[in-house]
C-alpha cells in the first residue's frame, strides 16, 4: 500500500469510511471457462440484485478494478461469475482461498424487484386477464448470467412474488457447452424458487449447438415472448439491442436492462462508462445504473445491432 | 480495511499545513479537476465524505458556460500502468452548476477550488465574472475559501481550452481576462503537450496567475485489439496514471525553474513516495486523478502518510518543497 500510519491519521475514524476493502478470497471453483469466485469482505452490506462491485487482485499488473455484478452474497460471503476475458479478469480467476483482493461495494442501482414484481398482477386482478402480467422472464447472454442467481434468490424471498403466483422463465445464451456451466449458479437459484412455491423453468441455447439446435437466446425468446411479460436482461450490448427488437414488437411489455460498459471508478466520478440513451443524454452506467429501464435506453427506436467493445 | 487501533496522539503529527495564495489548506492533497464527483460518492460510499473529505481542497469538474453532453463513448481504457480517457467535460453550464450544485460545494468543510474551461477568452471572462457575482453574494471572505482554476490544457475538446494553454501569448492574453474580473487565488492549469512549459508558466504568471497547476493529462491514442482501429469515440484522448509520473516529474521541475509562484504538481500519484518527488521537484500542494478511481479515500491517506515520512526524515514541508533543485546531496556512498 502506500504506507499510511494508523498512529497519525486524521479525519473521519477508519472504521466508518467506506471504500475498497483489502478482502479474502475463501472460494474459486471453475464452472467450465468461467470462475465462481467467493470473497469475504470485512463489513460488507447487503447487496440489490443487478449491484455490482470493483475487484483487483491484490498484487495486480493492473492499474483499476473490473466491475462484476454481484452473484451471489451470503453475510460477508459475496460471489462473482468471473469470465477472464483480459488481463485483470484472468488475474481474478487465478485467485485461490486465502488469496488477498480488493473490494469496493455493492455499486449501482440494481434491480427493483418491487416494481418488477408490482407489474405482474396476480390472476384475476379487475382489468387483466389470468394470464396477463404473470410471467417474469429473465434474459441472459453468455457473463450475463451473473446477477441472477441473487436475482432469483431474493425472488423467492418476496411475499409478493408469490402471491402474484408469478411465472419465471429465464432464458440463458452460452457460445458453447463449456461457456454453459455458467448456467450452474442458476439454477441452483431456480430450486429455491420452485421450493418457495414459484413455477421456474430455464431453458438453454449453444451457438454451437452443443446443446440442442444451434441458437441464440433471441431465437429463445422469439418463441417465448409474451404479450404483457415483464422481461429482466443482462449481456453483451449487442444480445440487448436484439432483445430490444423482439420485446419492442410484442405488445405490454416491460424491460430492464442491466448494461456492461468500461469503468474506472465505479461511482460516478469518471464519466467513463456513459451510455448514449434514447432522448440522445448520456448516463453512467454504474452511477445512473447499471439497470435502465428498457426504453430509456432504446426508446422508440429499433437500434441496428451493433458490435459491442469487449471489455478489458 | 480495519487496522490497530492507536491512539492518534501517540506520535506527534507534522504541521502538514500549506498556504495556496488565500487559501489555507489542512495538507497539501487534493485532487485533480474531473476525477472526483463528491456529491455523487456520497450517494454511495454515504455522507461521511461530506463531513470529513479526504481532499484538503475539493476541485469539482471543469464548469463550462453552455451545458454539454461530452464525448461519444467509449471513454476510457486501461493502459500499461494507468488509464486513457476522452470524456470530454459533460457538464450542467455555468447557470445550473451555481444555481444547484455550488450550494452543496460550499457547505463543504474545506476549500474550494472551482475550475473553468471555454472555447474563447471571452467565455472564461464569463465564467469568472458569474462566479465571482455568485460568490460575492454568499459570505464576505469568501476568497479565503474558494480559488479558481483556469484549464486552459484538456486534450479533449477540439477547440479553445488547450489550444489555448499550448500559446504562451493566448495563455497571458486568457489569465489577465480572467484576472480582470476574478479577485480571489487564480490558478492556471497548464497542459504537457508543449515544448517549452517554462514559457507557459511564466506567460500565466505575467497574466496575473497566483499559482501554476501541472500537468494535465498527456495526448494519447490507443487501438482496439480487434478491428485494429482508433478504441475511443473521440479518436485520442488523455493519458494518466503512474505511466506518466516521470514525464510530469519532469514538466513540474521545469516550472519551479520558470516561476516563482507555488506549483500544484500533479500526474501518476499513487503513492507516498510520489507525494514526495512531485513535492521535492517543486510542487507545494499536490493532486491525485486516476489513483483515486480505484480508491476514494487515497489523498487521505497520502497525507498521514506524507506526516509519517517528514517525521522520519526530520524535514519540515518547507524544505521538503523544491528540494530536488539545490543541488546533489554531497557525501553520498
Amino acid at each position: 500500500m502506500n504506507g499510511a500510519m494508523p498512529g497519525l491519521a486524521a479525519g473521519i475514524p477508519r472504521q466508518s469510511r467506506r471504500g475498497r476493502v483489502l478482502s479474502r478470497v475463501t472460494g474459486n471453483e471453475s464452472t467450465g471457462s468461467l470462475s465462481w469466485l467467493t470473497i469475504e469482505v470485512p463489513g460488507w452490506a447487503e447487496a440489490r440484485p443487478g449491484q455490482f462491485a470493483l475487484l483487483q487482485a491484490e498484487p495486480s499488473r493492473c492499474f483499476l478494478g473490473r466491475a462484476l455484478s454481484i452473484s451471489d452474497e451470503e453475510k460477508d460471503r459475496v460471489s462473482f461469475l468471473v469470465d477472464p476475458v483480459g488481463e485483470g479478469t484472468r488475474e481474478l480467476c487465478s485467485l485461490s482461498a486465502g488469496d488477498p483482493a480488493w473490494v469496493l461495494g455493492p455499486l449501482g442501482n440494481g434491480f427493483d424487484l418491487d416494481e418488477v414484481v408490482s407489474g405482474c398482477s396476480p390472476p384475476g386482478t379487475s382489468g387483466t386477464t389470468s394470464d396477463k402480467r404473470s410471467r417474469l422472464v429473465v434474459v441472459a447472454g453468455g457473463a450475463g448470467v451473473a446477477p441472477f442467481p441473487l436475482f432469483l434468490s431474493r425472488l423467492a424471498d418476496r411475499k409478493t412474488a408469490r402471491a402474484a403466483h408469478l411465472e419465471v422463465v429465464a432464458l440463458l445464451g452460452f457460445r458453447d457447452a463449456s461457456r454453459a456451466q455458467g448456467a450452474i449458479p442458476v439454477q441452483g437459484a431456480v430450486r429455491r424458487l420452485t421450493e418457495s412455491g414459484l413455477s421456474c423453468r430455464v431453458v438453454l441455447a449453444t451457438e454451437d449447438g452443443s446443446l440442442g439446435p444451434p441458437q441464440r437466446v433471441t431465437d429463445l425468446l422469439e418463441t417465448e415472448l409474451r404479450p404483457g411479460d415483464q422481461v429482466v436482461v443482462c449481456g453483451p450490448p449487442a444480445m440487448s439491442a436484439a432483445v430490444w427488437q423482439i420485446c419492442s414488437k410484442t405488445a405490454d411489455v416491460r424491460t430492464w436492462f442491466s448494461l456492461e460498459a468500461n469503468m474506472a471508478c465505479g461511482v460516478g466520478s469518471c464519466h467513463g462508462c456513459a451510455v448514449a440513451l434514447a432522448d440522445g443524454s448520456f448516463a453512467r452506467v454504474c452511477h445512473d445504473g447499471p439497470v435502465f429501464p428498457g426504453e430509456r435506453v432504446f426508446g422508440g427506436y429499433v437500434a441496428p445491432v451493433a458490435g459491442g467493445k469487449e471489455p478489458a | 480495511m480495519t487496522t490497530p487501533a492507536t491512539p492518534a496522539a501517540a506520535v506527534d503529527r507534522p504541521d502538514l499545513s500549506v498556504r495556496l495564495g488565500p487559501l489555507r489548506l489542512e495538507h497539501p492533497l487534493i485532487n485533480a479537476s474531473g476525477t472526483m464527483e463528491i456529491l455523487d460518492l456520497a450517494d454511495t460510499l454515504g455522507p461521511g465524505i461530506l463531513g470529513h473529505p479526504p481532499v484538503a481542497a475539493y476541485v469539482p469538474k471543469t464548469v463550462l458556460l453552455s451545458p454539454r453532453a461530452g464525448n461519444p463513448p467509449p471513454r476510457i481504457l486501461e493502459t500499461p500502468a494507468g488509464m486513457i480517457n476522452s470524456i470530454g467535460l459533460p457538464g450542467e453550464g455555468l447557470e445550473t452548476f451555481v444555481n444547484e450544485r455550488l450550494p452543496r460545494l460550499l457547505a463543504l468543510p474545506c476549500a474550494l477550488i472551482l475550475s473553468i474551461g471555454g472555447f474563447s477568452l471571452q467565455e472564461y471572462a464569463s465564467l469568472a465574472a458569474g462566479l465571482h457575482s455568485a460568490l460575492k453574494h454568499w459570505e464576505a471572505d469568501w476568497p479565503a475559501r474558494v480559488g479558481l482554476e483556469a484549464n486552459i490544457s484538456c486534450p479533449n475538446v477540439h477547440s479553445g481550452c488547450a489550444s489555448i494553454g499550448s500559446d504562451p501569448q493566448e495563455t497571458l492574453a486568457v489569465v489577465a481576462a480572467i484576472r480582470e474580473v476574478w479577485p480571489g487565488l487564480l490558478i492556471a492549469k497548464l497542459t504537457p503537450n508543449v515544448t517549452d512549459i517554462g514559457a507557459i508558466a511564466r506567460a500565466a504568471v505575467q497574466g496575473g496567475a497566483d499559482a501554476i497547476a501541472a500537468v494535465n493529462t498527456f495526448k494519447g491514442l490507443v487501438v482496439d485489439r480487434e478491428t485494429l482501429r482508433p478504441w475511443l469515440g473521440n479518436i485520442t484522448g488523455g493519458v494518466s496514471g503512474p505511466a506518466i509520473k516521470p514525464l510530469a516529474l519532469r514538466l513540474v521541475y521545469e516550472v519551479f525553474q520558470a516561476v516563482e509562484v507555488p506549483i500544484v504538481g500533479m500526474g501518476g500519484v499513487a503513492s507516498v513516495q510520489d507525494v514526495l518527488d512531485f513535492m521535492a521537484c517543486g510542487a507545494r500542494v499536490v493532486a491525485v486523478g486516476s489513483a483515486a478511481f480505484r480508491d476514494p479515500w487515497i489523498a487521505q491517506d497520502l497525507a498521514d502518510g506524507l506526516a509519517y515520512e517528514l517525521a522520519a526524515r526530520g524535514l519540515i514541508l518547507d524544505e521538503l518543497v523544491g528540494l530536488a533543485h539545490r543541488g546533489q546531496v554531497s557525501g553520498c556512498t
